[in-house]
């Protein structure tokens, strides 16, 4: 099915990369609230981002990355459809595991007293700059794979 | 001296059933390898398909080669042929043995359609 923005990108491509700016925007509202001591909206906020976001990384994300990147990736990723693809790839991973460990020290007690983390600050803003980053790698993955007229 | 003329005529018709048998034969063979040759070459670039619709006999091989510096595919959506992930100079082919009209499009990028009618 073609996508919706123009380029030559499929629908899943095209609803992705909107889904994700929107729960970027979600994201900084998310961190406006907690500034706003709002912490309840805060909390179902960041976890509505983080647990949904898990349904595009199944659905469209993997599947594509292990079809398109992975067979080939360690001989090839010198060429930058498969350079930013990695780097997305890596960021993103690591920005998904830390939201999890984030929201399972923050809302819930499962993990022991050990593994939890004090500074919550530092943790939730790294996370915030890390999903960022990610955003960003996201879009210039877009980019690299779906606009030929941009990438010259 | 009938006899011989006999065994002349004979030797002669036994001559050209051969004859005629090879010549038939080898036309087989000759023809077996024009259909076996057949090719078409179908160029990825640009994020299109060059031609983007082609006319071929049966027996065909058609070849999709990728000049793009991003990784294509090939896939009929009747699923009667489709190609892994195809990376700058990779190619992909597919022997179209029967008529009928085949529609495709790259699975990453799905404006890129192309058409091939095999006759």
């Amino acid at each position: 099915m073609k996508g919706f923005w123009g380029t030559p990108a499929g629908f899943g491509a095209d609803l992705n990369v909107t889904v994700q700016l929107i729960m970027g925007l979600a994201l900084i509202a998310g961190a406006f609230l907690a500034r706003a001591k709002r912490y309840a909206a805060h909390g179902a906020c960041m976890t509505a981002v983080l647990l949904l976001n898990l349904v595009p990384i199944a659905v469209v994300m993997l599947p594509s990355f292990a079809q398109l990147v992975l067979p080939r990736l360690a001989s090839h990723l010198h060429k930058r459809y498969y350079a930013v693809a990695a780097v997305h790839g890596v960021l993103g991973s690591a920005a998904e595991l830390l939201g999890l460990y984030v929201l399972l020290v923050a809302g819930t007690n499962l993990l022991p007293e050990a593994w939890r983390f004090k500074r919550w600050k530092l943790w939730m803003r790294l996370e915030l700059a890390l999903w960022m980053a990610v955003l960003l790698s996201g879009i210039g993955t877009y980019i690299v794979w779906y606009t030929p007229l941009l990438r010259r | 001296m009938k006899r011989h003329i006999r065994n002349a005529c004979i030797c002669a018709g036994l001559l050209g059933v051969v004859a005629s048998a090879a010549i038939i034969h080898g036309t087989q063979i000759a023809r077996a390898a024009e259909e076996k040759n057949a090719s078409a070459s179908i160029t990825i670039d640009n994020f299109s398909f060059t031609p983007k619709e082609i006319t071929v006999a049966a027996g065909t091989i058609v070849t999709w080669v990728n000049h793009d510096d991003v990784p294509h595919t090939v896939v009929n959506p009747d699923k009667k042929f489709r190609s892994k992930g195809l990376d700058t100079d990779d190619q992909f082919s597919f022997t179209f043995m029967d008529a009928g009209t085949y529609n495709y499009f790259c699975s990453v990028h799905p404006m890129m359609t192309g058409k091939i009618t095999v006759k």
